[in-house]
Formats: structure tokens, C-alpha cells, sequence
């Protein structure tokens, strides 16, 4: 193994140089003699980014766990660092042995974001792996992916040897000791008979033991197996219990300030709500929650292994926990003499949440956020955002009732069935949220920020079959918005469109978008993501010269039998639940919560042998 | 009970912000689950306070700072408490009570020492004639720039004399900065200042810097904050 040193010269010359030397407290650092198997965590984007990553804190705690197992942080170098670092032929390296990328067994990259996919070409780049899977050779790298996107990871086939489908925590032992196996047997097979090997386990995607064969139309024609033995279908693998499995009470502690810089404990896993347009409401279904004393045991032992002063409870509805208020009050009264504070994230659309804000303390009333998602009624129970007006107006007065008075509200534009009175209800209700601060306190003085971010179809959601608004749409819309809100005590902030259309291009694309990756980050494509990186014409370029139309992927409306570029993985919600609820959304009718109301029949918890755990059922 | 310690930042650390500094310790006394004491209002705050504030790039033999606890404890105990929780790069060097009538470490700290360390570098007979003659002269005019804007600034109001070594490894300058209420200078500021009045071409991103002493000069006599302790 050789490590990298990094010279103090080069690291005087890049903004925040401390991205780059690790020896953060909690960072676990093996004597590379007693490992077996190593394994690098690859975040595609910045220190501060990956560092607040939950999901990498968890695997971290999981692998380190196994004393022949060395686990290892990477993270994308800013454009600065970059340029140092190909200038003086330094290779991407971990911030634990400082080993380059390339030495790793297994490289392991979290698919958050489909913006950040050429990060990825770019670190196997600069980490010395070759970018497609079929030039790596016996001793290279095994790259491997998970995260959100791995439900449709088809336009990074070319460049992953296995994807993760689902939560990793059971799956990324057992990859771990069939790899040990493999290596024991004298690598038998080469690096196909680990894939073979390896693509027998459930919940484990090897692309290359699929072809996938197309229409003349361009849309897929079928999923073809390359052997017998291979699954047609990849579930995803979840964890029934959380009680079952380990969660990190030991993470590691950056020295330089990151984007969630404070303990995260989740709290629960899963939503059931049922938003239309949510992938995550889909793809981590069933709800299952932690129990009270396990979190308070839990964070306790956080904040005497960080030194962290603040507790974030982090789930996908934070607001739902069955006995949040039980769960809050025990925190306060146990950590308060220790100095530590606790914060809620994401609240959602009620007075309940505003009580709860408040007994929390989050003093700084700097602003409370909203999602109302959309304008009118009718195109909230399109998307099944089961909130009215009432709520918004009886939550919003609560906390203007309590001192606060700045509020954020967060929307989507693009949502299908659309019209502009919709877009016109956006600007009205930010209006009527200053109406009713004058209601409420008899005087002018409120601040309403209105953020809109642009409808991105995703795979595996109600939404799928939807045709994506073109740029030129959502830009009109935009424009209409901006015009109407052109108000002293209004901000109103909105995505750029063209960054939205590539994510959907990308959201749903197939095997084919590898090539067009590849043109786009050898002609520079990197952060793209960040508005400053990102460039549109580049991409564009790529696009014609490949002879690709991105249009297909983002704009056209699919039919129902069409198959899906991702329909062999399975996250067990069912393509006759997603397609019922299509239909029930362009009827406006709503889908209760299955969570305490009737089951939907989405297909999870039949499917993959799990259920969902309440607390506040018990 | 308040405690003055010294402590270093060490090379493993060199590229952290004097915030994030800061802030490791907070986390590590935190972790010691000493008795701290924390200010009062709605975001409370460690009761913990440095002498002078250390740049990104700069490593430091000795550090000192003040921190206040809720109940008195033995100093053998608290450094047996926090040293295990300190991160690498930083030692415990010395840990001593202080007392309430003890001025606060900003108010009196007013000497800083540092060493400049180079690998490589061509021309030494050029900077060794320069210092000689920065040393000799009377001003030296260097203009900050920074966000807020340009300001000039006499490098010989704060370093008097710049020595010079040179061993077979690399050549060392070390130098003292005086930290005056209404400022002082960076040692980033004064290797800037010598390259460009005397057109030194220094390889100024080379430069290791390390701060070596934090000092109390009252006229010609030399003290350290562990001399100032104030009264039981």
C-alpha cells in the first residue's frame, strides 16, 4: 500500500484545507496489516456535504465494526483542489490511511442526487480506476453503489460493477463475506465469478449479468438475463426491526463547520403518507420507529462520544413520530444541564408542530418553513398532500401567535395537471399568509419567502408515467410567479429549470445516458449541482453528439405498459398501486395514510415480509 | 473556579480555522463532562476564552487559554478528564488555577514568537542581506488588503529584528510580534511584506509557520500568562 502525501505548499493554495487531512475525532484508523478487506465510503460532493450524510455515519459504525474490515472516508476535492492535485499527479485519496482510491477492494459511491454523477466519473478519475466497469482487471477496484437512485441506476450501468438495492446495513456484511470467500478460494472465476457469486444475494444488482434490448421507438423492449440462475427481479432488502441493528454512537466529528453540523438521530425510517410526487414516501416504505428509551439511551451516549451541544431528530416526517412528545420531553429533561439543545427539522403543516417548536426552544425565531407544495386544493389532493387551508392558516397563526414572524413556504411548479390558476394560488396564499399576520397582530411586519422548486418526475412513484414541463414552460411559470410576487415584504426564490430537466433526464434514463455522461465530464462537466459549475451548453453538446434526444427521458409522457428502464429493481410498491394512484390523482381523489387508515395495498409489506412498527399503537 | 491552560496545535491540525480550534476543545471539554460553565441568554455558551487567535496554516508550541467551571475542582483531575478527550494535534501542556482579579488573557498577552520554516530556497545571500537591512531600517510600509479594504501598515511598529538560520535541511526566520490594543500583524503579513519590498520572489506557499510563545513584556522583563494568575 502507499500513502499519499500531500504537500503543505499545495494545500496553502486551496480554499478550506482542512477538507483534505482528516484526523477528525471518532476517526478510526486500522493497521492496514490486519485487514482483510477494505472498503472505501465515496461521498460525490464536498467535505461538508458528505460529511452530514447519515447513511455513510451508519455504514462507517457497520464495517469498522468487523475488526477485519477497514472502512474509509472519500470525498469529492473542489474544483481548486482538483487542479493542485492533477497538476502534481496526486491521487484521490481516503482520509484515514490516505491511501489512493485505487487500492480500495471495494469502492462504495451514495447515489443522493443525479446532479452529482459526474463527481463520480471525475473520483474514479482522479482515484486511478478505470471509468467502465469492463476495463477494470483482476486486482482493480470493485465499484459499487447505493442510496436513493439506486432505484433506477441504469444511466451509471457502465461504469458500477453492483448496486445496493435498499437499506445496506445487513446486505454490505454479507457482500463483505462473500468477497472473503472469493478471495480464500484464489478468486475463482477471476472478477466475473465474484460478480456471479455475489449477484446471488438478495438485494444485490450486478448490471452486467442484464441486457437490455429496445424498441424501435426507443423505449425498452425487454430485461434480458445473461444466466438462468440470475434474478429477474432485485428486491430491495429492508430492515424489519431498527431495534435489530446497530445505530453509530460514535461518528466522527469534523473540525471545520459542515451543512448538518450536530448529532443526527433517526428517529424513525419510512413515510406513509403517500405524497404522489415523493420518491422517498415510496421507495423506504414501511414505517418503522425506534422506541423512546432506545433514542434516549442513544443520545445520551452521542453527546458523551461527540461533545456535540445540539440534537437533531431526524425521519422523513419528524412530526409523525407516534410519541414524539413523550420522546421530547424526556431529551429536554436529560440534556439540558448537559447544555444540549434539540432541534426538529421539517415540520409539517400543524398547530401541533408549532406547540412543539416552541417547547424545543428554537428561540431563534428566525423563521419557520412550510410545505404546501401547491397553490389550489384541487392540486393538493392531486398530489395527495392531505393539508387544506385551514391547517395552513391555523399553523401559520400559531406561530405568528408566538412571536414568530418570518415564514418560508415551499412549492412545486410542473405537477401534473397544472394549470396557471394554480400558479396564480401560489402567489395568493402568499399574500393571504400576510393577511393574516395583520389578523393576527393588528399591524403590518411580516416576511413571506416563497421558495418554488421545479416538479422533477421520479421512478418508482404515481408520477413516473408523467411528461416533465419543458424548460420553456417551467421558465413561463416562473416568470409568471415573479411577476405577481413583486412585493416589499415577499422574497421569492425558484430553482433553475435547466438543472430540473437534466435531473429528469436523468431520474429516468436508461443505459443509453452512459455515453452522454462520459462526453459530458471528459469536456469538464463537475458539481453540477452547484450553480456556479454547472453548464448547460456542455451538456447539451454531449447530448447531440451522441445522438441522444434528452427529451425522450424528460419530457414524454409514458404508457402504462411501457417498460421501465428500471422495472427489474422492485422497493416492493407495486406498478399496479403506483398506476391506481396516477389515475386517482388525475381524479383528485385522496389515499389515506395507511399508517392509521386503511391499507392502500401498495404492495411492501405483503411483498417483503415486513410491517409497519407504531409505537403509538402499542 | 477558572483554569488557564496551554496547550498546542499541532501539525496533524495545521490547516484548521482558529474557530474550528475552538470549537474541537469545546467538544473535547464537553466530552470530559467537566462542570462547565456556560454564559447566560438563549444560546449559551462555553465560558472559554483565548489569548490570540491562531490562522489557517499555522501550527503553535503554546496556546493558552481561560475556562471557567461550576465547581472547584483538583487540577490533576481535570487534565486526567480532558486529556483523553482531546483530538490529535492538540496537548495539554500546563493547567494552573487562576483567579478572579487575574486580567484576561487578551487584555495582557502582547508578544507572539514565531518560526518560518523553509525546505527549498535559492538566494540566500538576497534574504540574508534584506533582513539585514530590514532589520537596520526604520519603517517597513506593507499594505493590507482584505475584504473591508486596503490599509497600510508599518511592519517595524510590530517586529523589531528577523533572525535567520540555515541548516543543511532548509533555513528557519524567527521573529516576535508585538500584539498592540489597536492590532498586531499575521507572520503570513510579514513574509508578504520582505518579499515584496525587497523583490525576494519567496516561495511563500512553502512556508511552514509555527507560533512558539505567547508572551507578557512589561519593558525589558518577559513573563508568561502563568505568571499573572492574580490572588487568591
Amino acid at each position: 500500500m502507499s500513502k499519499v502525501i500531500v504537500p503543505s505548499a499545495l494545500l496553502n493554495r486551496v480554499v478550506k484545507p482542512s477538507r483534505y487531512t482528516g484526523q477528525e475525532w471518532n476517526t478510526i484508523v486500522k493497521e492496514q496489516s490486519k485487514v482483510d478487506v477494505s472498503f472505501a465510503l465515496a461521498f460525490p460532493d464536498v467535505y461538508e456535504v458528505g460529511m452530514s450524510y447519515l447513511g455513510y455515519k451508519i455504514l462507517y459504525h457497520i464495517l469498522n465494526g468487523r475488526q477485519e474490515v477497514a472502512a474509509e472516508r472519500v470525498y469529492a476535492p473542489w474544483v481548486d483542489m482538483e487542479e493542485q492535485m492533477r497538476n502534481s499527479n496526486i491521487p484521490l485519496f481516503s482520509l484515514e490511511s490516505f491511501r489512493p482510491l485505487g487500492e480500495f477492494d471495494f469502492v462504495g459511491f451514495t447515489l443522493q442526487y443525479e446532479m452529482s454523477y459526474s463527481n463520480i466519473l471525475n473520483m474514479l478519475d482522479l482515484g486511478g480506476i478505470p471509468l467502465l466497469a469492463c476495463d477494470r482487471n483482476e486486482t482493480q477496484s470493485f465499484v459499487v453503489g447505493g442510496g436513493p437512485c439506486v432505484y433506477n441506476p441504469e444511466p451509471l450501468a457502465d461504469f458500477f460493477d453492483i448496486f445496493l438495492i435498499g437499506e445496506a446495513e445487513e446486505l454490505i456484511l454479507e457482500i463483505v463475506d462473500c468477497y472473503k470467500q472469493w478471495k480464500q478460494s484464489g478468486r475463482s472465476g477471476g472478477r466475473a465469478g465474484f460478480l456471479k457469486e455475489a449477484a446471488l444475494i438478495e438485494g444485490v444488482y450486478v448490471p452486467s449479468c442484464y441486457d437490455v434490448n429496445y424498441n424501435a421507438d426507443g423505449t425498452v423492449m425487454s430485461i434480458g438475463l445473461t444466466s438462468k440462475d440470475i434474478k429477474p427481479q432485485v428486491h430491495k432488502r429492508v430492515i424489519k426491526d431498527l431495534e435489530t441493528v446497530d445505530f453509530p454512537t460514535r461518528p466522527v466529528v469534523p473540525f471545520g463547520e459542515i451543512v448538518h453540523d450536530r448529532i443526527m438521530l433517526e428517529i424513525f425510517r419510512g413515510c406513509t403518507r403517500g405524497c404522489r410526487f415523493c420518491q422517498a414516501g415510496m421507495i423506504y416504505r414501511p414505517v418503522r420507529e425506534r422506541k423512546v428509551d432506545t433514542l434516549v439511551e442513544l443520545a445520551q451516549q452521542l453527546v458523551n462520544n461527540t461533545g456535540y451541544n445540539e440534537i437533531s431528530l431526524v425521519s422523513l416526517s419528524t412530526a409523525d413520530y407516534s410519541c414524539l412528545h413523550p420522546l421530547i420531553t424526556a431529551l429536554m429533561s436529560r440534556m439540558k444541564e448537559q447544555g444540549v439543545s434539540v432541534s426538529l427539522p421539517s415540520l409539517r403543516i400543524d398547530s401541533f408542530s408549532i406547540q412543539l417548536a416552541q417547547e424545543v426552544q428554537q428561540v431563534r425565531k428566525s423563521g419557520l418553513t412550510f410545505a404546501p407544495e401547491a397553490g389550489t386544493q384541487r392540486l393538493r389532493d392531486v398530489i395527495n398532500k392531505g393539508v387544506n387551508e385551514d391547517n395552513l392558516r391555523d399553523a401559520v397563526c400559531a406561530a405568528f401567535r408566538a412571536g414568530w414572524s418570518s415564514v418560508k413556504l415551499y412549492f412545486m411548479i410542473g405537477l401534473p395537471t397544472e394549470e396557471d390558476d394554480d400558479i396564480r394560488g401560489i402567489a395568493k396564499l402568499a399574500y393571504q399568509v400576510l393577511d393574516w399576520y395583520k389578523e393576527v397582530k393588528g399591524r403590518r411586519g411580516a416576511k413571506v419567502t416563497v421558495s418554488v422548486s421545479s416538479f422533477v418526475p421520479k421512478p418508482h412513484t404515481p408520477f413516473q408515467w408523467f411528461g416533465q414541463d419543458s424548460i420553456e414552460q417551467l421558465e413561463r411559470k416562473q416568470h409568471l410567479l415573479r411577476d405577481m410576487l413583486k412585493n416589499r415584504d415577499i422574497n421569492f426564490n425558484w430553482h433553475d429549470a435547466k438543472t430540473s430537466f437534466l435531473e429528469g433526464v436523468f431520474a429516468r434514463g436508461d443505459r443509453r445516458l452512459g455515453k452522454v455522461l462520459l462526453k459530458a465530464w471528459s469536456t469538464g462537466a463537475r458539481f453540477d449541482g452547484w450553480s456556479e459549475q454547472f453548464d448547460y451548453e456542455n451538456w447539451l453538446t454531449a447530448f447531440a453528439e451522441c445522438n441522444i434526444d434528452p427529451h425522450f427521458y424528460a419530457n414524454r409522457e409514458r404508457q402504462e405498459q411501457e417498460i421501465m428502464p428500471w422495472s427489474h429493481i422492485q422497493p416492493g410498491v407495486e406498478k399496479k398501486f403506483l398506476w391506481r394512484e396516477y389515475q386517482q390523482a388525475l381524479k383528485q381523489e385522496l389515499t389515506a395514510d395507511c399508517r392509521r387508515g386503511d391499507c392502500g395495498a401498495c404492495g411492501v409489506c405483503s411483498g417483503l415480509g415486513v410491517g409497519i412498527i407504531d409505537w403509538g399503537n402499542e | 473556579m477558572k483554569i488557564r491552560a496551554e496547550i498546542s496545535k499541532g501539525d496533524e491540525i495545521r490547516y484548521i480555522s482558529h474557530l474550528d480550534y475552538s470549537r474541537a476543545i469545546e467538544r473535547a471539554l464537553r466530552r470530559a463532562q467537566l462542570p462547565l460553565a456556560y454564559s447566560e441568554g438563549f444560546n449559551p455558551h462555553v465560558k472559554l476564552s483565548f489569548a490570540s487567535a491562531l490562522a489557517v496554516g499555522i501550527t503553535s508550541q503554546s496556546e493558552f487559554m481561560d475556562l471557567e467551571l461550576t465547581k472547584t475542582m483538583n487540577i490533576d483531575t481535570i487534565k486526567s478528564c480532558l486529556e483523553p478527550q482531546l483530538p490529535a494535534g492538540i496537548n495539554l501542556i500546563r493547567c494552573q488555577q487562576i483567579y478572579n482579579n487575574a486580567a484576561k488573557l487578551m487584555a495582557v498577552v502582547n508578544l507572539a514568537c514565531y518560526k518560518v520554516f523553509f525546505s527549498e530556497l535559492s538566494g540566500h545571500e538576497q534574504l540574508e542581506k534584506s533582513i539585514h537591512k530590514f532589520n537596520f531600517s526604520d519603517n517597513l510600509l506593507f499594505v493590507r488588503e482584505n475584504p473591508k479594504g486596503k490599509k497600510q501598515i508599518d511592519v517595524k511598529e510590530y517586529v523589531q529584528e528577523i533572525c535567520c538560520n540555515f541548516y543543511p535541511y532548509g533555513l528557519e526566520l524567527s521573529f516576535d510580534t508585538k500584539i498592540t490594543p489597536s492590532g498586531s500583524i499575521k507572520p503570513g503579513e510579514v513574509l508578504q511584506a520582505l518579499d515584496h519590498h525587497y523583490d525576494l520572489n519567496l516561495p511563500l506557499d512553502d512556508a511552514l509557520i509555527c507560533r512558539t510563545g505567547l508572551f507578557i513584556e512589561k519593558g525589558t522583563k518577559r513573563m508568561s500568562p502563568f505568571d499573572l494568575i492574580g490572588e487568591k
